[in-house]
């Protein structure tokens, strides 16, 4: 066994990827950070929230309303002189990719690093796009982290280097860094990093087209010193000898698992393995150099062949692009080790292969989502469903969610289908159904303008007061910001009216009477009279959090019960199951949250309250 | 060189398992590294944590190549069976009587019993650690459960832990 330290009291502790890059961004120095959360991404703001209480630190924290005005947060302060970070998912680079690509030309003051981290498989995200080759399009520095440890040391440097070159640099971790803990060693945290007052100056901070070209010049000179002269961009042998006839080249969390597949077997140890920190820009000559010294070479990395791309004589390379690694999915060791077998002729030893029945997610027992989508089943029969990005994607198992594309699409994509079925003789009704913090994410926009272009449909906001798929992070609506100060909070239903809706209404979706009576009646405003968008506002706190309310009733099944599976098919409640060897429908006990919801919905009122 | 596979359903506590077992060995100054499972997943759904001691660079386990399998549920054991070794052990919150290799144990049981489902995973790890041959002992876990500043949470998971050590007892002869 290894040991890392001796003296058990200095600072090293069993830390999440996550937590290491937050511990990066407080010794850097960072006055100000912002992020709007998303897995793997939303334990670095969690973290530094933690850090600013413990160690009574005065560095700014937020939680944004979405990932483009956290760039943009981030950025001011930047310009105002401050080291600043701004932290989110990939898909939410898609959402800032217009003051991204934009700031890359204009360049930073204070160091800006942009931290975004990848989803490969993917485990919790729509797509598995490659940050590194946002960055690469977008002419931004990446590093890309291979474990906590690095991750730490990576976000000082990716500061550094920002300052240095006056660019943004993105972090790219992937989620087996994120939510990989490893014992990484600590150090004080910087002093808040200042460098010095913003001068105006519109030819570059506010440079029109003219200025742009010359802004682009100088971020081309940029990324060309960078790649020529810093260190992090020439590969360096992280294992085996520099000698033998193979290299892999490599980056980031794929590069562990290269390591520890090559360090298992004898016969692939001597293999030259280099990895870089900064896969663009990566120092093509250097990158060249290897290749050309070697018989074959493996470039793998984590999703897109970026590093590949940029190696400019290929026919001794293998890679995505020659086939020899899978274009999609997760580079898992297994994966790893049987590319590198191919590669290298070496057999490896045989695996059982997996038979796997995973268990489906389901939204929680006693969740205010469940009894909402139960409703909007039950009486819009044949509708479609728009829906959205949070836990209430999980309303898919009720069968009351046909659509998720992005943040926010539930409202534009009901207008879309709204539009295109008005007048037809079959034309469907259509319920989109959102969360409160997509709403304040993305929803604004489409349903302004879906009113202001007279759609009509059903929105359902599923109103819980928190982020809870991400672990319950504040939403503009709460009277408390990311550090616990007070916010000044949004009132979503004038938010809503001062969008033009005309029928909005809030209901308890545990009261089954009132809820459908405030469907049915924006069933009659949008799809009968087709008087425009209606907003029915479901709402009650997450089960999950503090402030949920649960009767501390637990209910059973009794004789009644005909076995009409109403509420294990149509309300999927996970505490109610179908034991197959009694043919009997049974509450769990320890699962049942008490909301109560299956005692309305049962057909043969067999669910009563449990008595001893 | 300890590779250990903790797997249940999202909410049975793996992720708190995990930690636990991490902490405890950074404490010892052993070189430790895991992994978990976050987002979606959590939401009831199947949830594995990898967890290795030693000089490993990847957080993740080979199929094949874990020492353990602590598993809260017995089809999640099914579902990760694949990365045990062969002789590998596994430990299972399970009704079902103790079999070559899986030593088995009413975890939810005992915890409903003690009062809190909740405290199903400590029980769990009780057992195991009274079982299993590696460089976190039940000792260790006690003193770290045992710092816990939340008084109620400190006597519940001591309880708990205490429950699994004895059902390991019979096994153990």
């Amino acid at each position: 066994m290894s040991i890392i330290t001796n003296d058990s009291s200095t600072l090293t502790k069993f830390l999440m990827g996550n937590e290491a890059i937050a511990r990066g961004v407080m010794e850097s120095g960072c006055a100000v950070a912002t992020a709007y959360p998303g897995t793997p991404s939303s334990e670095v703001m969690e973290s530094l929230t933690r850090w600013k209480r413990e160690l009574n630190h005065s560095i700014y924290l937020e939680w944004s309303i979405n990932e483009k005005v956290a760039f943009e947060v981030a950025y001011g302060a930047s310009l105002a002189g401050s080291r600043s970070a701004v932290v989110m998912k990939m898909v939410g680079l898609n959402v800032a990719s217009d003051p991204f690509m934009s700031a890359a030309y204009l360049g930073v003051r204070g160091g800006l690093v942009v931290i975004v981290a990848d989803d490969p498989g993917p485990h919790s995200s729509q797509t598995e796009q490659d940050s590194r080759f946002f960055a690469w399009f977008a002419k931004v520095p990446v590093y890309d982290p291979s474990s906590p440890r690095e991750a730490l040391d990576m976000t000082i440097r990716a500061f550094d280097l920002s300052e240095k070159y006056q660019v943004p640099v993105v972090l790219r971790p992937c989620l087996r860094v994120c939510h990989a803990r490893q014992n990484v060693t600590m150090n004080t945290p910087g002093d808040l990093v200042n460098v010095g007052k913003f001068e105006k100056n519109w030819t570059r901070w506010a440079a029109t087209p003219k200025f742009r070209l010359a802004l682009h010049g100088e971020l081309n000179q940029k990324i060309h010193n960078i790649s020529s002269q810093e260190r992090d961009a020439q590969p360096r042998l992280v294992a085996g000898t520099p000698d033998s006839p193979m290299a892999i080249i490599t980056s980031g969390s794929v590069s562990a698992h290269v390591k520890d597949v090559v360090a298992s077997n004898p016969s692939l140890s001597d293999i030259s393995v280099y990895k870089l920190d900064l896969p663009y820009p990566a120092n093509q000559e250097s990158v060249q150099e290897i290749v050309d010294s070697k018989t074959r070479t493996l470039v793998i990395e984590e999703t897109y062949p970026v590093i590949e791309f940029q190696i400019r004589n290929r026919t001794k390379v293998l890679g995505r692009t020659s086939g020899h690694v899978p274009q999609q999915g997760e580079l898992v060791p297994e994966v790893v080790e049987s590319v590198i077998s191919e590669f290298s002729g070496i057999r490896t030893e045989e695996r059982l292969i997996p038979n796997i029945k995973a268990r489906r997610p389901s939204l929680c027992p006693g969740c205010p989502h469940r009894p909402a989508f139960f409703m909007i089943r039950k009486l819009f029969e044949k509708a479609i469903y728009t829906g959205d990005i949070g836990c209430y994607t999980l309303g898919v198992n009720l069968g009351a969610v046909d659509t998720c594309l992005c943040m926010g699409a539930s409202i534009g994509m009901a207008s879309g289908f709204a539009q295109a079925l008005t007048g037809k003789p079959d034309g469907n009704q259509i319920v989109a159904t959102i969360g409160d913090s997509t709403f304040f994410h993305a929803g604004v926009p489409a349903l302004i303008n879906a009113v202001h272009t007279r759609a009509n449909f059903v929105m359902v906001l599923m109103d819980n007061n928190i982020t809870a798929m991400t672990g319950g992070q504040p939403t503009p609506a709460t009277n408390f910001l990311a550090d616990g100060s007070p916010a000044v909070p949004i009132d979503i239903e004038k938010l809503i009216r001062g969008c033009g809706v005309e029928f909005v209404e809030v209901v308890d979706p545990y009261d089954h009477g009132s809820l459908e009576d405030v469907l049915k009646r924006a069933r009659a405003f949008s799809h009968e009279q087709r008087a425009g968008v209606s907003v029915v506002i479901t709402r009650r706190p997450c089960i999950r959090t503090d402030s949920a309310t649960v009767s501390g009733t637990k209910f059973q099944v009794g004789e009644n019960c005909d076995r009409c599976m109403t509420c294990i098919r149509d309300l999927e409640c996970p505490a109610i199951q179908f034991i197959k060897e009694d043919k009997k429908v049974r509450i769990d006990m320890d699962m049942c949250a008490g909301c109560g919801f299956c005692v309305e919905i049962c057909p043969s009122q067999a669910i009563t309250p449990w008595s001893i | 060189m300890i590779q250990m596979i903790l797997c249940g359903r999202g909410g049975q506590g793996i992720v708190f398992l995990t930690r636990l077992l991490g902490e405890i060995a950074t404490k010892k100054g052993m070189a430790v590294i895991s992994s978990e499972t976050h987002g979606m997943a959590v939401r009831g759904g199947s949830i594995n944590s990898h967890l290795k001691i030693g000089a490993f660079s990847s957080p993740l386990i080979r199929w094949g190549h874990a020492d353990y399998l602590v598993s809260m549920d017995s089809s999640e054991t099914f579902n990760n069976r694949h990365f045990l070794k062969q002789g590998g052990i596994v430990f299972e919150n399970s009704l079902a009587p103790s079999a070559s290799g899986v030593y088995r144990i009413d975890a939810s049981g005992m915890a409903r019993s003690l009062g809190k489902i909740q405290l199903e995973n400590v029980v769990l790890l009780g057992f195991t650690a009274s079982l299993a041959d590696f460089e976190i002992s039940l000792d260790d876990i006690k003193q770290r459960l045992d710092a816990d500043s939340r008084e109620m949470v400190r006597r519940y998971n001591l309880k708990a832990l205490e429950a699994g050590a004895n059902a390991a007892l019979v096994h153990k002869t």
